[in-house]
């Protein structure tokens, strides 16, 4: 009964991770097209809302790695999941509060992996699968959504370069709609499918499922409502962050920037890596902007960022850990849960609460 | 040096770059021509060139449908793979 009561708080804290997920990542997806005024604001998050949902099905290669490759599933048990997927909604929240656009991925992996160093040492951290597949794409994917995005954008200039502005404006404005939601397929198909890994992991510690089972369709359906339900609820100071601040764009880079960024998701899907989608559009962004001189203040932005990203992962595995230590601190049990589910709860109102009293936390510039 | 890469999944990383690569560059460039017969088309028609207006419309509409296909195949391949 009791293991039941923590594999529902389990499932329930992925999901609510997935949300956060869907809150704080997805407004990237949608910031070059506001960038560019392609879509209006409330038209793009519908619309990205309803493809992020629909990407969440065409893959689980990823959810797969989550749940087999960075963890030994059969030496942690459901609570070891718990106090990571803890970890890192409490880095996400916290980053969207400061409007830092950090990976919800590698908060979610960093939280897990602090979270089994704290239950049971080093023995149930899977190094190659943490290493092969996680780390290394993490450095490499946005690296070559930088190099495509400069290379295409060059390509793209010498093709339309010569021809009056105006149609051309219009027809890349055309294009961004679409490329716009092919990108939030992307973001759907990559990120859904961590919420699923958790929830598949978790399932997996607690016996209910054999190791290598298949994702169930409720956990598709459920990860996939979380994320599109997420991304609807917006995250407006990020899109502000990544789609304006950065690189002010115009139509041609802002498409620019969503193909390159949507190849390199959907890629890294195939083959089963849980990218940082956050990273690898802003490297499309960086990329496809390249052309034009960044000033020394959005530089500085673009170094807040890298260094937010860096701090990421061990963050995120000090605070799983420390979820750890406080839920086993009230026992075995559901206790423990239970009572750091409702501090967690707790701490959010009160910090959506302290935001919604001040405002935007992003200074100008 | 020899350590990582003996942990990294150099099949799965070099495949999954190399179709990042060409997908997201021909893509890209494939709209950019189907922009560029577009915008070609309109100020050829003005000029009363329909030859090369034919022409221009046949670039646009050969690329979108390049984009079309090549999106479609990518989306096609990724669901066929699915476990």
């Amino acid at each position: 009964m009791g293991d039941d009561v923590v594999l529902v708080i389990v499932v329930a804290t992925a999901l609510a991770f997935g949300f956060t997920n869907g809150f704080h990542d997805t407004a990237n997806v949608i910031g070059t097209s506001l960038s560019t005024k392609a879509m209006s604001p409330r038209m793009a998050v519908a619309y990205t809302s309803i493809l992020n949902f629909a990407g969440a099905f065409i893959s689980l290669e990823v959810a797969a790695t989550i749940a087999e490759d960075v963890i030994d599933a059969g030496g942690i048990s459901p609570t070891v999941v718990f106090a990571g997927v803890i970890g890192a909604i409490a880095w996400n929240l916290i980053t969207w509060y400061w409007g830092l656009p950090s990976s919800s991925s590698h908060a979610l992996i960093g939280g897990v992996v602090g979270s089994t160093l704290a239950a049971v040492g080093t023995g149930a951290v899977l190094a190659d699968g943490l290493v092969g597949d996680v780390l290394v794409p993490a450095v490499v994917a946005p690296m070559v959504a930088f190099l495509i995005g400069g290379v295409a954008i060059a390509l793209v200039y010498r093709i339309v370069g010569g021809m009056r502005p105006g149609p051309v404006t219009r027809g890349f404005r055309l294009g961004q709609t679409a490329m716009g939601g092919l990108l939030a397929v992307a973001h759907g198909t990559n990120d859904a499918q961590k919420t699923m890994g958790a929830i598949t992991l978790a399932l997996i510690a607690n016996g209910t499922l054999a190791e290598g089972a298949e994702v169930p369709f409720w956990v598709v359906v459920s990860a996939a409502v979380a994320i599109a339900l997420g991304t609807y609820s917006g995250g407006w100071r990020i899109i502000r962050r990544i789609g304006m601040r950065v690189v002010k764009m115009d139509a041609a880079q802002g498409f620019t920037a969503q193909g390159a960024g949507s190849a390199v998701i959907l890629a890294s899907s195939y083959v089963g890596f849980p990218l940082s989608t956050t990273q690898v559009i802003s490297g499309a962004v960086m990329g496809a902007g390249a052309g034009r001189r960044l000033s020394p203040a959005r530089w500085g932005l673009a170094t807040n960022i890298a260094l937010a990203w860096l701090v990421t992962l061990p963050a995120a595995a000090a605070i799983g850990a420390a979820a750890y230590g406080a839920t086993r601190a009230f026992g075995t049990g559901a206790l423990g849960p239970v009572v750091v589910t409702v501090i967690a709860v707790v701490l959010v109102v009160a910090a959506f609460a302290r935001r919604a009293r001040h405002g935007a936390p992003i200074p100008a510039g | 040096m020899r350590a990582l890469v003996s942990l990294v999944d150099m099949d799965a990383l070099v495949e999954s770059v190399a179709a990042a690569v060409v997908a997201g560059v021909g893509v890209i460039v494939a709209f950019s021509l189907a922009v560029y017969g577009a915008a070609r088309f309109a100020d050829e028609r003005r000029t009363g060139a329909s030859g090369s207006a034919t022409f221009a419309a046949a670039v646009t509409l050969v690329a979108l449908a390049a984009c079309a296909i090549a999106v479609g195949v990518g989306i096609v391949i990724i669901v066929s793979d699915r476990v």
